[in-house]
């Protein structure tokens, strides 16, 4: 799944930058929102056709919030990592990572609240995040365990990343992962304000 | 949002009047769009104005900002799920 998703990465990029006219990239660029739905349905279906999925993810009750809690603080602690590492300062290097894979909201609120080249690198930071987790999490699922498989895709575990987990682990998985999504979504955006008035 | 809603009708489909032999189709499908979505982004990301030159300047920062975060949350989840999930899994065994 890793290789795949690296030549698909590699040929789009190739094609993006060479290849395609702008007529045939704006077709793919305008039309991918309705190919993550039709992906969206049928992977929908494969969880339906799973019957006792949601019996088991009930029964996780309040471990079910272990994995968006556990990302969240990750991500957080990478931002004051990431600080040093790179030079940029710790409020803006936290609200990078506090974007979790959300590039477009993650951009704009950076954009705003730090300047363009922040905006930039928050966008650019996320799109990695969510590009790098296709190629990690077939390797996650198979070394360490289905749930780690879940941590890299942060906020994208609800769509685009979605579609790799359920290749590599499972329905039972994919719920687990649709709940981490939704839960670290909802955080970025209070994230990324609340750690820019508290350290910015 | 409307990707949850969409996702919730094909679990109801999917429980209700999708033919189980059909899976392995659903499947293929499945991987067919998954490469087809990634090579898009690809397409948008490499069609961006600045492209090359935003990987030359900021590429590298990008590069630290997406991939501690990811080795930090793996470092994280896997132990903790180790603890509090795969136990339960070995428990309801």
């Amino acid at each position: 799944m890793a290789i795949i998703a690296l030549i698909c990465l590699a040929a789009g990029v190739a094609c993006g930058l060479w290849f395609l006219p702008q007529e045939a990239v704006n077709f793919f660029t305008g039309h991918s929102q309705l190919v993550l739905y039709l992906l969206m349905f049928l992977v929908g279906i494969s969880v339906g056709l799973g019957k006792d999925v949601f019996r088991k993810v009930g029964s996780y009750r309040l471990r079910v919030l272990l994995l968006p809690a556990a990302i969240i603080a990750a991500s957080v602690l990478a931002g004051l990592l990431c600080a040093p590492l790179t030079g940029r300062q710790l409020a803006e290097s936290v609200c990078i990572t506090s974007g979790m894979g959300w590039y477009s909201l993650c951009g704009i609120l950076l954009t705003d609240l730090a300047g363009p080249e922040a905006g930039a690198v928050a966008f650019l930071a996320n799109l990695l995040r969510e590009m790098l987790s296709f190629l990690v999490i077939p390797w996650i699922a198979a070394h360490l365990n289905h749930y780690a498989a879940i941590a890299p895709a942060g906020a994208t575990s609800e769509d685009t990343t979605l579609a790799v987990l359920i290749r590599c682990t499972g329905e039972e998985i994919v719920v687990l992962a649709v709940v981490n999504g939704v839960l670290c979504s909802a955080a970025v955006p209070f994230l990324i304000r609340f750690f820019y008035s508290l350290l910015g | 949002m409307t990707t949850i809603l969409i996702m919730c009708a094909g679990v109801l489909v999917g429980a209700t009047v999708f033919p189980e032999r059909l899976a392995k189709w659903n499947s293929r499908f499945q991987l067919l769009l998954t490469g087809l979505l990634i090579f898009t982004m690809g397409v948008g990301l490499g069609n961006r104005p600045d492209f090359l030159e935003e990987l030359g300047t900021l590429g590298l920062d990008s590069l630290i900002f997406a991939a501690v975060p990811i080795l930090c949350s793996v470092a994280v989840v896997w132990p903790l799920s180790r603890r509090f999930l795969e136990k339960r899994d070995r428990e309801g065994e």
